[in-house]
């Protein structure tokens, strides 16, 4: 177990600059996300936390040790791969026992290891399988198997299991948050799904573009996104956006478009006049008579546990989750009530949150 | 699969069988041949299905009685010739064997290295590599013959074995290599995370997952040395000499004697063959499958 420093980390492919000065502290034990869309540069930054990518700039700590120039194979780290790489000659056996016996372990001691992963990752029947002979759920236990038996200081994870069908996906997630939480090991662990990241980890990274947006608790991030791309990223469905202008009238202060006029919190009076987008978390509105929000009805989605309603806002699309008892036909003119204390500002022209208080995001 | 109507399928396999049976007919009236009498393969109408077959032609080029009643041999037929063929058969298996072993084993090591290393002109260098085969043979033939002369390697197994293994490495390096690249660098990666240093990946992991290319390059290389004329011709006199070259002894002052030339044909496809049967257990696609999603 140790902890993962990175201090204005940049990498180059050539003259593309991929990454740039990014900085960041991974604690012991920590299961951090790092999400972000496709291309950002997540696998970019797991490889170098790896070896396997040089580092143009800046350094990388693993247990306060720079490991800039260490070998992968002397780094103490396991990896598992989006593709798996398994080894395709070797059994399941061997695939996990490989490391081990690399290390030159005893076979009473590798043998005791290979048959507790293969406990815990329910393999047991497959040890003596190939891994063309597994399914993409067995496989991905095996990759699992391969690092679960080193005692690796950190654990990598690049999209793990975005290879599985959402049902066993799910069940994966449960599956290695439960082995981080017994194992306690410092885990990196890339997604580009929100959801795999909400529910896993303890720390959030958001990148856009080489760089990190927000650093968080996946509550942080739902509750006081830093910019308007972490609102749109987290959260499911996504959140609604209104381009308008805070207005203040004394001690009625409102956000405003030609069609929206939503009370604020006073403390964004300070803001008066400042063009900004408004956004509303599908999940925060209630249908009201005397709400703010106005739209017209485009199509009402079930969803089962409720409805989704899709609306016509002010010329921009507007979902709302309603229970499933709502009524509603394509047509029909909706009003929503919003909390204001729930409604997440964001300049338009920065893109970032502005909060009550003067600070700015 | 395509659901066909019955006809096409039964033209299809019409033209599959016709397709084979073009090929295999050559082959197979050249192999009568190597059974006839001297008189029956000048019969004309060629006699295709019925004739009475004979291995007057295996005993007289391998010196040896095979007990059919035609116990008495020549040691040596009107115009001339080295009769005496199982010795040739011997060079050319040691030569093919041998040669196809160094080509496959350097090739191997030298695709690997291109396949995954990073340095400064790799892209050139396959082209560079296929280069050395652009060259006519003939053009080398003179110059390594007074290189060999120099050296003492005319007339030797090294050195027929060497040029051999040569004129091969470029095609094997380039194949090998393909099959190299077919494997994802993750596996390597996972490998050096897993604590295991290059040449132990390459040992344990990757070479066994191109086994079948290697196979399929062995095979290539083989049938390349077995057939080989030009080189085994310049650069060998009384030491040693392999089939295709041997078998022009046939063509005498006198006459061709194509019965023998059969014969000898028929016995040299042999060892290729057992080769090739005893490799093609390996050349199975599809080697990576399951280490990666698909
Ligand atoms: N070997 C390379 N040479 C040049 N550019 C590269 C190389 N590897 C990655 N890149 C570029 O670096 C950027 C980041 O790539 P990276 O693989 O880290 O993205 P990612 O965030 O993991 O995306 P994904 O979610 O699709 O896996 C991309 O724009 C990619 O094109
Ligand atoms: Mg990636």
């Amino acid at each position: 177990m140790a902890n993962v420093e990175y201090r204005s980390v940049g990498k180059n492919f050539g003259t593309v600059r991929v990454l740039n000065e990014l900085s960041l502290d991974i604690g012991e034990g920590e299961f951090v996300v790092l999400l972000g869309s496709s291309g950002c540069g997540k696998s970019t930054l797991l490889r170098m936390t790896a070896g396997l990518e040089t580092i143009s700039s800046g350094e990388i700590a693993i247990d306060g040790k720079v490991v800039n120039g260490v070998h992968p194979r002397d780094r103490n780290i396991a990896m598992v791969f989006q593709n798996y790489a398994l080894y395709p000659t070797m059994k399941v056996r061997e695939n996990i026992a490989f490391s081990l016996e690399v290390a030159g372990k005893s076979r009473d001691e590798v043998n005791a290891k290979v048959e507790e992963a293969a406990r815990v990752l329910s393999l047991t029947d497959y040890l003596d399988r190939k891994p063309s002979e597994l399914s993409g759920g067995q496989r991905q236990r095996v990759a699992m198997g391969r690092a679960m038996v080193r005692d690796a200081k950190v654990f990598l994870f690049d999209e793990p299991l975005s290879n599985l069908d959402a049902k066993l996906r799910a069940h994966m997630r449960v599956e290695i948050r439960q082995l981080h939480d017994r194992l306690k090991a410092t885990t990196i662990y890339v997604t580009h799904d929100q959801i795999e990241a909400m529910t896993m980890a303890d720390k959030i990274v958001l990148m856009q573009g080489g760089g990190i947006v927000q650093v968080g608790t996946p509550d942080d991030l739902y509750d006081r996104p830093a910019t308007r791309y972490v609102a749109e990223f987290i959260g499911s469905p996504q959140i609604n956006c209104q381009e308008g202008e805070i207005v203040s009238d004394g001690a009625d202060v409102h956000f405003k478009n030609s069609e929206v006029s939503l009370p604020l919190p006073a403390g964004y009076a300070a803001h008066g006049g400042t063009k900004v987008t408004c956004g509303i978390r599908p999940n925060d509105v209630q249908l009201s008579e005397e709400g703010a929000i106005v739209g017209r009805l485009k199509i009402a989605e079930k969803t089962g546990a409720d409805k989704q309603m899709h609306l016509d806002v002010n010329g921009s699309e507007f979902v709302a989750v309603t229970p499933r008892s709502t009524e509603g036909v394509p047509g029909d003119d909706m009003r929503f009530a919003v909390d204001p204390g729930k409604v997440h500002i964001f300049d338009q022209s920065s893109g970032h949150r502005i909060t009550t208080t003067l600070s700015g995001a | 699969m395509m659901v066909r109507s019955k006809s096409s399928r039964v033209l299809r396999s019409v033209v599959a069988w016709g397709t084979v049976l073009l090929f295999a007919f050559p082959l197979y009236y050249w192999l009568t041949v190597a059974f006839k009498d001297g008189k029956e393969i000048f019969n004309y109408p060629p006699q295709v299905w019925s004739f009475s077959p004979t291995v007057r032609n295996f005993e007289e080029i391998f010196g040896i009685s095979l007990g059919f009643g035609f116990g008495e041999q020549r040691e040596v037929l009107p115009g001339g010739g080295n009769w005496r063929m199982a010795p040739r058969l011997w060079d050319s298996i040691v030569i093919a064997v041998l040669s196809t072993g160094i080509a496959v084993s350097i090739a191997t090591l030298a695709s690997y290295a291109l396949s995954r290393m990073e340095f400064a002109g790799r892209h050139h260098f396959v082209s560079w590599v296929l280069s050395t085969r652009m060259m006519p043979p003939v053009a080398v033939a003179i110059p390594v013959f007074f290189i060999y002369k120099e050296l003492s390697l005319l007339d030797t197994y090294t050195g027929v074995i060497l040029i051999h293994a040569l004129m091969n490495l470029p095609l094997a390096v380039l194949l090998m290599k393909s099959f190299f690249d077919d494997i994802p660098h993750e596996i390597d990666e996972s490998g050096m995370i897993d604590g295991a240093s290059r040449f132990l990946i390459f040992r344990r992991i990757i070479l066994p997952m191109v086994k079948g290319g290697a196979a399929a390059t062995a095979v290539l290389c083989f049938i390349f040395s077995w057939t080989e004329f030009l080189f085994v011709l310049t650069l060998t006199q009384t030491g040693l000499k392999t089939v295709p070259v041997v078998s022009s002894t046939f063509v005498t002052s006198t006459g061709t004697a194509w019965g023998n030339m059969a014969a000898l044909g028929a016995a040299a496809m042999l060892p290729a063959f057992l080769f090739i049967l005893l490799v093609q257990k390996h050349l199975v696609r599809g080697l990576t499958l399951g280490s990666v999603k698909q």
